[in-house]
């Protein structure tokens, strides 16, 4: 057949002098036979690295989606105003819950708003007492269910909400009581179709008032619609709008926001706005309070203790699901092992040593793992994007990345340790001879 | 004498399978010499694979020494024996055991690999070898593809790559029909023609026709070590 092709001739005991010769498997010879190893079966390769898929994505997805919401909400209550304190009615909760409004009867009268403002003039940048009430805002026929706050000028920079167009009312408007608003986003956008309505007329309940400037757009996101809403003086608001809440024989706010100067401040401040109301209401038993005084600072901890803990719970169920995917790793590799145990014996009688076979599986393992951290990694990446249909961008750590997909490389290497070492170890004959 | 490839003095090889020992070779004593084509031959379970897989370096002897090449391979340790397995010994097998998944010429190219030889290098003498058993335009075949006598050239260019002093073949046409049979026996003589010292195992008297020397084994002993004319081989 092909006689007259066979091989030169060649003296059998003549020193082989091959390049390479006792350098043994080179690691790109290893990689591919594992590459070849895994492609030789693609479903049963994809089912093995499942559990590191899943695992990895979901690292990536929830730790992504969870310090975007954190991002969010921070930024929202930092848009609230900076070095903010809020005086509210009702007795103290602890656990920064702030954000609850309405609820306990209003305790907090002007007399209170008075001792506040004369409290520290040197410590307090602001003082913005307010009150609001849900009123139907109308422009023509055109209406909409608007919020009006009744508030100070200081509210302005207190909480950080400047005015897009024209200007906010000023002193002398409280004080003359007069008629003028500030109205948010949309009802420019609704009532006036986008046109700038500073100096145009304006219904809220039966009153009418003439707007002043216009808030920018906040966005529709955070806590009420604040695109809804209308500013007016909060003198003017109660005399026309609210039903004259009253404590005793005093008007009542539903709450006071108080600017401080200095942010190292903002606790001790906390502290003795509490010990000054506590006086004027005559209350000592700090149990029996009917007010209370919250820390911007002490909500962002307390979301910042929240995330820290759901970061925690993620990293817990990470690290579970990837030991799982670790364990679905090693077992299908046993099982690998089992069955190629003829390759083994054939490879070994061509010349490979244990360590080549050990390196030979291990390093299928961990292609398995972070081929599947890798997918993982996508999946993960694309599964935090669907966040953005519920207003929450993703925010991705590169440390947690890095971590997620060091940890699955590890996981191949750990739990493919046995498997391979086995493997390793396997005797020649009786793997040949293996059926 | 510096020209014997291998050497065997009194092996002795018991398996023990559970509390049961049983001694597959009772004292062999065994010279082969550079060139030489030799069959084993012996009734089944008579210890010619047991033989065969000391040789081989697969497996060590219980007792005796081993002498491979001029150099004592007794007590070699498992890399050691892994290393020489590699460079001096090429293995033939009944049922061929190419691995299923790599194509013809990645399993030419097995041997090669575990030398460290780099992958252009391998590449080449692969497929010079397929192309040495008439298979070079099969090189990207699966070895479910091809027939028997086919898979078993494989096996041959496969022993064969690494360039050993050695060729050990156990039951070769075990698996093939006589035809083919003959076809792989004429590629053992033609490359003993070359140099390479081969030694078959077999069971089959036809087939010990094709060597000149011919060692019987019974019950783990030799039983007798005779020299006659070959046949010559059959060309097809
Ligand atoms: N791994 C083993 N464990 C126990 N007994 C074995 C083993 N291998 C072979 N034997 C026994 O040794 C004897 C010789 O076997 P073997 O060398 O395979 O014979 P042959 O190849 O001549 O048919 C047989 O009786 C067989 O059962
Ligand atoms: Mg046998």
């Amino acid at each position: 057949m092909t006689a007259e092709r066979l091989p030169a001739a060649q003296t059998p005991d003549e020193e082989e002098t091959l390049p390479g010769r006792r350098g043994g498997l080179d690691f790109l010879g290893t990689l591919t036979i594992a590459w070849r190893a895994i492609l030789g079966s693609p479903l049963r390769s994809v089912l093995t690295a499942l559990g590191v898929i899943i695992g990895v994505a979901a690292v990536i997805a929830l730790t992504a989606i969870g310090s975007g919401s954190t991002a969010g909400i921070t930024k929202s209550l930092e848009s609230l105003g900076t070095n903010l304190l809020t005086v509210q009615s009702g007795a103290p909760r602890f656990g920064g819950g702030g954000l609850v409004r309405g609820g306990p009867q209003q305790t907090i009268t002007m007399k209170d708003v008075e001792a506040i403002g004369t409290f520290a003039p040197n410590r307090i940048a602001g003082v913005a007492p307010s009150s609001q009430s849900n009123v139907q805002a109308k422009v023509g026929s055109s209406n909409l269910q608007a919020t009006v706050i009744g508030t100070w000028p200081a509210y302005e920079t207190v909480r950080n909400s400047p005015v897009a167009t024209g200007s906010f009312f000023t002193q002398d408007d409280v004080d003359g009581r007069k008629r003028v608003a500030v109205v948010g986003y949309q009802i420019v956008t609704d009532l006036f179709d986008g046109q700038d309505p500073v100096g145009q007329k304006i219904r809220l309940g039966n009153v009418s008032f003439t707007i002043v400037g216009t808030l920018p757009d906040k966005g529709n996101t955070g806590f009420g619609n604040p695109n809804a809403q209308v500013l007016v003086p909060l003198s003017t608001f109660q005399q026309r709008l609210s039903r004259g809440a009253r404590s005793g024989t005093s008007v009542t706010v539903s709450n006071v926001y108080v600017q401080a100067t200095d942010k190292d401040d903002l606790t001790n401040l906390q502290n003795d706005l509490t010990d000054l109301l506590a006086r004027q209401h005559r209350i000592e038993d700090a149990s029996s309070y009917d007010f209370n005084v919250q820390n911007q600072a002490d909500a962002l901890a307390s979301l910042n203790a929240t995330t820290q803990t759901l970061t925690l719970l993620v990293g817990a169920i990470a690290g579970i699901s990837l030991v799982v995917g670790g364990i679905g790793i090693m077992n299908i590799m046993l099982v690998s092992v089992t069955e190629r145990t003829r390759e083994i014996g054939v490879r070994k009688a061509l010349g490979a040593k244990p360590r080549d076979i050990l390196t030979q599986f291990l390093v299928e393992a961990s292609l398995l793992s972070v081929g599947g951290g890798l997918v993982g990694l996508a999946l993960g990446v694309g599964c935090a994007y669907l966040g953005t249909l519920v207003n929450i961008t993703p925010v991705f750590s590169p440390a947690t990345i890095l971590v997620a997909f060091a940890f699955s490389a590890l996981v191949g290497i750990f739990f493919g340790y046995y498997p391979a070492s086995r493997a390793a170890r396997l005797d020649p004959v009786d793997s040949l001879r293996y059926e | 004498m510096s020209d014997l490839v291998l050497s065997l003095r009194a092996v002795e090889k018991t398996y023990l399978t559970g509390d049961v020992e049983f001694q597959a070779l009772r004292g062999v004593d065994l010279d082969v010499r550079a060139g030489e084509m030799l069959a084993l031959m012996g009734p089944s379970g008579s210890g010619k694979t047991t033989l065969m897989q000391i040789i081989g370096l697969l497996d060590r002897p219980t007792e005796g020494t081993y002498l491979l090449g001029g150099r004592d391979v007794t007590d070699l340790t498992e890399n050691e024996r892994a290393e020489a397995r590699n460079r001096e010994i090429g293995f033939v097998f009944q049922a061929f055991h190419l691995l299923p998944r790599l194509d013809l010429l990645e399993n030419v190219e097995v041997p090669l690999t575990y030398a460290g030889i780099p992958a252009y290098e391998r590449r080449e003498r692969a497929l010079e070898m397929l192309d040495r058993v008439g298979l070079a335009s099969k090189a990207r075949n699966l070895p479910s593809q091809i027939s028997g006598g086919q898979k078993q050239r494989v096996a041959v260019a496969r022993a064969l790559a690494g360039r050993p002093r050695l060729l050990l073949a156990d039951e070769p046409t075990g698996n093939l029909d006589t035809r083919t049979s003959e076809e792989i026996m004429a590629l053992f003589t033609e490359l003993n023609g070359e140099g390479t010292t081969v030694v078959i195992v077999t069971h089959e008297p036809d087939i010990a026709e094709y060597t000149r020397r011919v060692v019987r084994v019974r019950d783990g002993l030799v039983e007798s070590d005779t020299t006659h004319t070959p046949r010559a081989g059959v060309r097809t």
